[in-house]
């Protein structure tokens, strides 16, 4: 039978450091995804993954079991995501004035496989503009489908407050995708 | 279930996430509520959106890569310990320069012109390091309660000499381009200019909805 989450913590803390590659191996396809959906950029998304292990390596000695193994390992993607988004959004601001807004050779020329992808791209780019808290509380009910408690332990908000938060956020994704249909 | 209680309930309704029994309360509720009818009518046009926009996976050999990169950064990690050594004594000069000044602050009564003076020793003192190690060095003395007050005045002296933007983006970008720095600490960041140029930068940070 396969050692349980704990377990794996519990042998890591007794020296064996293979327990840790087992946790990532375990978590690794899931923290992608939850880091791919902040983001929606694989590169970004392959480096928070990597500073989420690097980070659970670094504290798993101190994990103490106050939180399951799985709501502690997403509380640090989402954290490590929202900051990746925080350093970026500063970065682009930054440099915005080095850059004209040339229109993109794709936007001028929107052939078929460019109409095929307008509406995931809206949608996407729908999710980027939600605020933080109902980006995270929409990507981890929707995609991930946890339960609200979960949810409240890693976000550490009321379950009252999730349920509002992923009705608003679906909302302002629908209203946003309907502005853009209109718009064009 | 009540109105409020319903209309959160809504997406749970939808994604099929709700019991059997508050799935018959939802329904019985939308045949007579033509609010939450409405607001199930867009979040079920927008759930069908969502449906037809899925992502497309790296594919299960990119999985296989994570691991070993993990591994390889861990070693990397036990080496820096090392490699940090050698950094820390460059930020000792500015470090002690600034406690020097700081001390001559809280000894010597200022007028304003002196404290001009004050700062412009200061930053010939300082301005062969980079604005990194500058934001560095007055970033460590002012989280020290002690010398809060004084090292705000020292790091104004600093950013008045250092041309306001050009020094905002420099510093700015190199903190966050820096490894050792995981979290961004806008607080740390600011902390060597002076109160203008904190309001500058926030209140243009706060136009692109960054702060």
């Amino acid at each position: 039978m396969a050692a349980s989450d704990l377990e794996l913590v519990e042998s890591f803390q007794k020296g064996n450091e293979g327990s840790f590659n087992e946790l990532v191996r375990r978590y690794q396809e899931k923290i992608y995804w939850i880091a791919h959906r902040f983001v929606n950029d694989h590169d970004q998304a392959d480096d928070i993954v990597q500073e989420v292990f690097l980070k659970v390596y670094r504290a798993l000695n101190d994990f103490r079991g106050d939180s399951g193994v799985y709501t502690w390992l997403y509380r640090i993607t989402v954290n490590v995501s929202l900051s990746t988004i925080r350093k970026q959004r500063i970065k682009d601001f930054l440099r915005i004035d080095d850059f004209f807004d040339y229109p993109s050779e794709e936007s001028e020329r929107p052939d078929k496989q460019y109409e095929q992808n307008e509406q995931k791209r809206l949608i996407e780019e729908a999710i980027q503009l939600l605020p933080e808290k109902q980006k995270a509380v929409f990507i981890l009910r929707y995609y991930e489908e946890l339960p609200y408690e979960d949810i409240s332990k890693i976000l550490k908000t009321s379950v009252g407050g999730l349920k509002a938060n992923y009705f608003h956020a679906v909302k302002k994704i629908g209203e946003f995708v309907n502005r853009a249909h209109r718009a064009h | 279930m009540h109105t409020e209680h319903i209309k959160y309930s809504l997406m749970d309704y939808i994604t099929g996430h709700l019991d059997e029994y508050d799935v018959d309360q939802v329904r019985s509720h939308l045949r007579h509520c033509s609010e939450c009818q409405t607001h199930y009518d867009e979040l079920k046009a927008a759930y069908d959106l969502l449906q037809d926009s899925q992502n497309v996976s790296p594919g299960s050999a990119y999985y296989f890569t994570i691991l070993p990169r993990v591994q390889k950064r861990l070693m990397g990690h036990r080496e820096s310990i090392w490699n940090d050594r050698k950094i820390t004594p460059r930020l000792i000069l500015p470090l002690v320069v600034s406690a020097l000044f700081l001390v001559l602050l809280i000894r010597l009564p200022l007028d304003s012109s002196s404290e001009h003076e004050q700062a412009d020793a200061l930053f010939h003192a300082v301005k062969n390091y980079t604005a990194e190690e500058v934001v560095q060095a007055v970033s460590n003395l002012y989280t020290d309660s002690n010398v809060l007050s004084n090292s705000e005045v020292v790091s104004e002296g600093i950013a008045e000499h250092l041309q306001g933007d050009h020094f905002i983006r420099d510093a700015l970008l190199q903190q966050i381009e820096s490894d050792e720095i995981v979290d961004m600490d806008l607080d740390g960041v600011v902390s060597g200019l002076n109160r203008e140029q904190v309001e500058q930068l926030v209140s243009r940070l706060a136009e692109r909805e960054i702060l």
